[in-house]
């Protein structure tokens, strides 16, 4: 695997884009079955919030567009849905490509601050470090990404829902819920990321 | 559907019971109505020992796609040390997420390869062939939504329905052979079949299957919450008094954002959202708080609460 070097001040066509996502990216080798109908991007329930939608994005990819394609706000998007999935005529995986593509945008250096990565950094520092998800410390995490007065405004602004929310006994006020084994999943995950720097992504 | 004869005495099918991370937190009241429910209708829940985060919308971007499905495999590996019977959620990401990384697991040997030696890590492996399955897919395929009607001893007579599938629950799996072919992901029955048997009236209602925002309506509501008010205002159109929906995230991102959205649209929603187990734990004549957990929804349901006190 050869990964894609960040921009370059000029607009550049990488004529082996197409080939590197086919390879690389996960389901990545169905999207040389696009056919441009646009099922996707017109399924799309908030396509309209994208730079571009699946189909165009797909259309630049195989453009050579990697820069576009990598820094577009497409994948930050996606809520993962899976319509466009079970729509696409030709059986592209159309949201597990954008995820992954989502994931390349960060490991490059593409992905920008107005993006989601502080959400999927912050669910995934709960994942590993509790083995469960603690929706307080995720949430609250992510708020004060932005910085400490950004975050105090987030929060004061989703005070109401974070009331009800203990008042109604679903979200509580004592230790993060965890795994007993978190020392053994920790294990696993390093293992894990260690196989997929090794070997790459796609299986 | 079930790989194994999972017969428990007593004559209750039994499952490895994965409640997922909202179990604890946001999505409390669908874990609790279902346990209540599931003894009554023939189904007993043996819960994931040590289960862990299934990895949900983002995971495979905080941690790639090898560590994101070795969340799932480990849940597998200790599912397997369980016995053969079929696991079971109640959560529609903890679902998708580990229904599809338990198939790749199964059909693709380099990655089962790759899964193995991460879970070697922490001694642990995963070699056979269990199913993942969803609590609706469940009651559809196994229960039957006969046995609904037959434990109903306070019908919902006169509560008016909306049935919110979400996404995740039927896409992309509800009409694979994989997925256990219980409905169609675009209309949906199940979840209006279930209202029914309950005694109550499911209401035409078309965004059915329209996606709440997931965890972009957690991230940024600014992006999705006009997606959330058209869920709203077709069920207002409809006269329900509930929405009911089997996904917790559904359900806290169509209840918790109401008020954002009567500040940004000048609107007026009060809409209760329920899960469809609530509305079995009181239809079955349960307790409307000890089972029905009908005092964990920050808006409540006076209907469905009076229903319950009979």
């Amino acid at each position: 695997m050869s990964a894609p070097a960040p921009a370059a001040a000029e607009r550049t066509y990488d004529l082996n884009f197409a080939r590197w996502v086919y390879r690389n990216v996960n389901g990545g080798d169905k999207l040389s079955m696009c056919m441009q109908c646009g099922v996707c991007s017109g399924s799309c329930p908030i396509g309209t919030q994208m730079d571009y939608g699946p189909r165009k994005l797909f259309m630049m990819i195989r453009a050579g567009m990697k820069e576009e394609v990598l820094s577009s706000n497409t994948m930050w998007n996606c809520t993962s849905c899976y319509r466009c999935v079970v729509r696409c005529p030709r059986g592209v995986p159309v949201t597990y490509i954008l995820q992954d593509l989502a994931s390349k945008a960060v490991e490059f250096g593409y992905a920008k601050k107005e993006d989601n990565t502080r959400f999927s950094k912050a669910f995934w520092w709960s994942a590993k470090t509790f083995g469960r998800t603690d929706e307080r410390l995720v949430t609250a995490k992510y708020y004060f990404s932005f910085g400490l007065v950004a975050g105090i405004r987030k929060g004061l602004e989703n005070l109401k829902i974070a009331f009800g929310m203990i008042r109604t006994g679903r979200m509580h006020l004592g230790a993060p819920h965890g795994i007993k084994d978190k020392k053994g999943l920790q294990a696993i995950l390093k293992k894990a990321a260690e196989i997929e720097a090794r070997e790459g992504a796609e299986s | 559907m079930s790989g194994a004869d999972q017969k428990a005495p007593g004559g209750k099918t039994k499952f490895t019971y994965y409640p997922g991370c909202s179990s604890q937190g946001s999505g409390k009241h669908l874990d609790e109505s279902l346990r209540a429910i599931a003894p009554k209708i023939g189904i007993e829940l043996e819960e994931l020992d040590d289960w862990n985060c299934c990895g949900a919308s983002v995971g495979h971007i905080g941690g790639g796609v090898l560590p994101n499905t070795a969340l799932t495999g480990r849940n597998l590996a200790n599912a397997q040390k369980q016995g053969p019977q079929d696991v079971v959620t109640g959560c529609a990401a903890c679902y998708l997420n580990t229904h599809a990384g338990n198939e790749k697991i199964k059909s693709d040997v380099k990655m089962r390869r790759r899964v193995n030696e991460a879970l070697s890590a922490a001694d642990l492996s995963y070699d056979e062939d269990l199913q993942v399955r969803h609590m609706c897919e469940v009651i559809v395929n196994d229960v039957g939504v006969e046995k609904i009607r037959e434990q109903v001893t306070n019908p919902l007579t006169g509560l008016k329905v909306a049935g919110y599938v979400g996404c995740q629950t039927v896409r992309p799996f509800a009409s694979t052979d994989g997925g256990g072919q219980y409905d169609t992901y675009e209309d949906p029955k199940f979840l209006d079949d279930f209202a029914e048997a309950c005694g109550a009236e499911a209401v035409p209602f078309d965004p059915k299957t329209s996606c709440c925002g997931g965890s972009v309506s957690v991230m940024s509501p600014d992006r999705t919450l006009h997606l959330i008010k058209e869920i709203l205002q077709a069920a207002k159109d409809a006269e329900a008094d509930v929405i009911s929906t089997p996904c917790p995230l559904c359900q806290t991102n169509v209840e918790m954002y109401q008020d954002a959205i009567n500040k940004k649209f000048g609107t007026d929603f009060n809409i209760p959202v329920v899960f469809y187990s609530q509305l079995m734990a009181v239809a079955f004549g349960m307790d409307p708080h000890k089972d029905a957990s009908l005092q964990r929804n920050t808006i409540r349901s006076k209907k469905m609460e009076d229903m319950g006190k009979k």
